[in-house]
């Protein structure tokens, strides 16, 4: 049986969705465990669904997604990993001009370099 | 005229599921006169504070977890944060991490190392990524005292205003 495509997530401020069946876009903010922890297990039903359809690359818009704790970092490197083991790039689309973007994803994509892009973009300019 | 002396700003931190989000609010007014760079990253540490507060404190008090002060002076931002611990060793834990972090040649290269451990064992239970993330992605100089069960952590960077 097919794996469904997640519906949106909408925790306080954070709202994940997919626009396309290879895109997710996040917004808002992961600030407390609580929202990390549903954040994490949405992630693993994206994760199913990429595998699913056997994606050879899934792309991941975090440019909106002003404010994570370290939690949800941890978040990012299990994704990281599960895309690893399932054999797809995750391509994640950040904006250089908040300062964990730029700082944490060169050190993500450092995990996995074959299975993780980063393309930058800036408020003011496009990637 | 006498130059007027910095305020230290503190919260009390309690255990309630809102502590986290209203310490960081706490944050960013009292450094809402401070460019862009300090507020995201005095936002960064007071939740990654607020949110060790919460977890690890001694329960004895019911109400509060611990305090989070803030003081801008002289173009450096101070953040400490005050608890009691569940333990000694937790104390002590907490202290070797802090001076591994403070005596590291290159904070890149532990954050890197922390993130290589958990991608490979991600059955590891506890992340502890939250003070390495204050010192690599914040910038900020670590440092913390353990006396008579109490824990402080000291957090300092340069800060500007806008």
């Amino acid at each position: 049986m097919a794996v469904p495509v997640p519906g949106p997530l909408k925790v306080d401020s954070l709202l994940v969705e997919l626009p396309r069946a290879d895109q997710l876009v996040m917004t808002g903010s992961v600030a407390n465990p609580a929202i990390q922890a549903q954040l994490a297990r949405y992630l693993e039903s994206v994760h199913a669904h990429v595998a699913d359809k056997r994606l050879s690359a899934f792309a991941v818009d975090v440019k909106g997604l002003t404010f994570v704790n370290s939690s949800a970092i941890r978040v990012f490197v299990d994704w990281i990993s599960r895309a690893q083991g399932a054999g797809y790039k995750l391509v994640f689309h950040v904006d250089r001009s908040i300062t964990w973007h730029r700082l944490s994803f060169s050190v993500l994509k450092s995990l996995a370099p074959s299975h993780v892009e980063v393309t930058e973009a800036s408020a003011t300019g496009a990637a | 005229m006498t130059p007027m002396a910095a305020t230290e700003r503190t919260c009390r931190v309690t255990r309630n599921k809102s502590a986290v989000d209203d310490a960081r609010r706490f944050a960013e007014l009292a450094v809402a006169y401070c460019d862009v760079d300090c507020r995201q990253a005095v936002a960064m540490v007071v939740s990654e504070f607020a949110e060790n507060l919460v977890k690890y404190s001694a329960k004895d008090d019911q109400v509060y977890a611990g305090t989070i002060s803030i003081l801008r002076e002289g173009g450096v931002v101070r953040i400490r944060a005050k608890n009691a611990v569940a333990s000694p060793d937790e104390g002590r834990r907490v202290q070797e991490a802090i001076t591994r972090i403070a005596t590291s040649p290159s904070i890149t290269e532990l954050y890197r190392s922390r993130l290589q451990e958990l991608f490979k064992n991600p059955q590891l239970p506890r992340a502890q990524l939250g003070l390495l993330r204050i010192a690599f992605e914040g910038g900020f100089r670590l440092s913390c005292s353990f006396e008579a069960s109490v824990l402080e952590i000291t957090a300092e960077r340069a800060c500007l205003t806008q």
